[in-house]
């Protein structure tokens, strides 16, 4: 087997404050292709990792529009256009009796673009992350705290990224490769 | 999209529905009318009208300046009674779900629930006095063996049980809203577990007899003024907008005083949360409003139609579109924004639109009674509600800096003042 080829840097930590430090540090010294895993949510972690609002929410409002306004619409067509038909005296089209299941596509098409949103701004479905080679790693879901730093990040340094975790207090540092290779 | 630049395009894009809904207004109404298929439906509006005007008197009372002083009265202390009855639920909703990120806002709530005794009580008497003469509520005058519809409503609509019941009912109120206080201020001294425990009790029993209560009152004050009128969702409508207006005025109240003796207590976690809730209930109080009008127009039942009938002539019509687009739409889609509802320049106007909003939502409820073909505004309208406004908030200030301004030892304290902060280590360890 040919060397693999080294995607990036795995640094654990010990405690929530210790991340969370690593975390503004790493932030401030200019990544951009890195990420934090911790057992439970830590609160103020998406400052200290300066992330942006997330973007979801636009997936969500253009699937909201799309329900309301295809709901409106199917009733227009079918009711006054298509086969128009009275019943119980009333307007064949009014915004009125359309409301109802329009309001309700509303919330079943804004689910499905949070949903559908949610999978393409994370990449999935994903059958394998590099990561879960690591031994290690499989404590993030129980007592441990990671930075994960990609080699593809234009500020990384096989040197200085390892000196920048360490310093920062990491209690192990590894070297993650391509298992697909 | 930055928010500035989103907020100048919004502007547009409601503008240009606007326009677009109040010019083709005319259009729906003719295509309503002009089709074959309506007819029933307007049959049935004709029906209305012959079923309201049927009982033998006018669509509406008189109007003479006690009439007039009457209904403009009515509107604004409605408008009041909104908050003080919206921050009781506020309290009710803090110990049932041993909330933690209101703490900070309990005592802004806690003030205002207890202005209900012993001066909404004292507001409340001029419309008791006015209406058992016979100038608010039509049928205080009418016998109720002429009237069928009265009638079977007389158990309620008496000026015996409106007087008493009113009155007990803000008896009741003060009580609890009182007890709440008295809880929450004992705990300041000692932090014992016990008030909070016995606070638990009472918004346990309490928040099922303030529903009734507040049904009760509405329809009272509110929805007999045609008593002919069902609606058993009438006082969870006014509900809705109470808890509306309220959670704006707090927002109002918690951006104020954050900045002077409230700022050990208050994070953006508490602000972003009564923006949440104010936008939860533009959302609840569109639904509740809509299901009203929907099931009744679906149903079609004169007793039940003529309400909404009364409030489509002339310029009515028009208040009820402005409420429609101003009291949702614009709120809703301006508010979905995450940093909208952080956002005071956004959120400032916001208020004091929501503030005419739920007093033009009011006067929707109350005054086409005494106008019947449109919004009529007289210098009784600005003085009542600018009047009965200032002196409630005056009162509620006073009462507000008598005390601590947060509930000094409340078992959630800690957790409201530090929740979703970066821990101390590791901002000390940032600061290395």
């Amino acid at each position: 087997m040919s060397d693999p080829k080294s995607l990036g840097l795995l640094a654990q930590f010990e405690t929530p404050a210790d991340i969370m430090h690593a975390a503004m540090a790493v932030r401030d010294a200019g990544f951009s292709k890195w990420d934090v895993f911790t057992p439970f949510p830590i609160h103020g972690m998406d400052d200290a990792m300066a992330l942006p609002s997330s973007k979801v929410g636009f997936f969500t409002f253009v699937g909201g529009v799309t329900g309301f306004f295809s709901g409106m619409g199917m009733i227009w067509f079918m009711n006054k256009f298509d086969y128009p038909l009275v019943v119980g005296g009333k307007p064949l089209f009014t915004p009125l009796f359309a409301f109802p299941v329009s309001y309700e596509l509303t919330i079943l098409l804004s689910a499905f673009g949070t949903l559908f949103g949610l999978a393409l701004l994370n990449r999935l479905p994903k059958l394998n992350n590099p990561l879960f080679s690591s031994e290690r790693f499989k404590r993030a879901t129980n007592d441990k705290f990671f930075v994960y730093v990609e080699t593809a990040d234009p500020k990384f340094s096989a040197v200085e990224t390892r000196a920048l975790l360490a310093t920062l207090g990491a209690s192990a540092v590894e070297e993650i490769h391509d298992t697909e290779a | 999209m930055k928010l500035p630049h989103f907020l100048k395009c919004f502007v547009a894009a409601l503008l240009c529905v606007g326009v677009f809904t109040f010019a083709s207004a005319p259009t729906l109404a003719a295509d309503t009318a002009g089709a074959p298929q309506a007819g029933a439906h307007e049959a049935a509006k004709v029906e209305a009208h012959d079923a309201h005007e049927g009982h033998g008197h006018a669509a509406g009372p008189v109007v003479t300046v006690l009439s007039q002083f009457g209904y403009s009265y009515l509107t604004a202390f409605m408008f009041v009674l909104s908050i003080l009855v919206a921050s009781m639920f506020f309290i009710l909703i803090h110990h049932l779900f041993d909330a933690g990120w209101s703490v900070p806002v309990m005592r802004i709530a806690e003030n205002m629930a207890c202005l209900i005794f012993p001066w909404g009580l004292v507001a409340l008497i001029p419309i008791l006095a006015l209406s058992t003469l016979g100038y608010i509520h039509p049928w205080m005058n009418i016998d109720p063996a002429t009237d069928a519809a009265l009638n079977v409503k007389k158990i309620l609509f008496n000026k015996g049980s409106f007087n008493v019941g009113l009155v007990l009912i803000f008896l009741f109120w003060g009580w609890m809203a009182h007890s709440f206080r008295r809880f929450s201020v004992a705990q300041d001294k000692d932090g014992a577990a016990v008030w909070t425990r016995k606070a638990r009790f009472l918004a346990g029993w309490g928040v099922y007899a303030f529903a009734v209560t507040v049904t009760v009152v509405v329809f009272l004050l509110m929805k007999s003024l045609q008593h002919q009128f069902f609606s058993t969702m009438y006082g969870v409508y006014y509900f809705a907008g109470s808890m509306w207006v309220t959670f704006a005025t707090f927002y109002g109240i918690l951006r104020w005083r954050m900045n002077f003796e409230l700022k050990p207590v208050v994070s953006k976690v508490t602000v972003h949360a009564l923006g949440l809730l104010f936008f939860a209930f533009t959302v609840f109080y569109a639904y509740i409003h809509f299901s009203q009008y929907f099931l009744i127009w679906n149903a079609a039942m004169p007793e039940e139609t003529f309400w909404y009938v009364l409030r489509e002539q002339g310029s009515w019509w028009g208040v009820g579109m402005l409420i429609l687009f101003g009291h949702f739409f614009l709120p809703f889609l301006l508010l979905l924004r995450i940093d909208a509802k952080m956002s005071l320049a956004v959120m400032g106007p916001m208020i004091v639109w929501a503030w005419l909003m739920h007093y033009l939502d009011v006067t929707f409820n109350v005054m086409p009674v005494l106008y019947p073909d449109g919004l009529h505004i007289t210098l009784w309208d600005p003085l009542c509600w600018g009047g009965l406004s200032a002196a409630f908030g005056f009162l509620w200030w006073k009462s507000y800096h008598s005390l601590p301004a947060w509930p000094q030892k409340h078992p959630r304290l800690k957790e409201a003042t530090t929740h979703h902060e970066v821990p101390r280590s590791a901002e000390a360890g940032a600061h290395h």
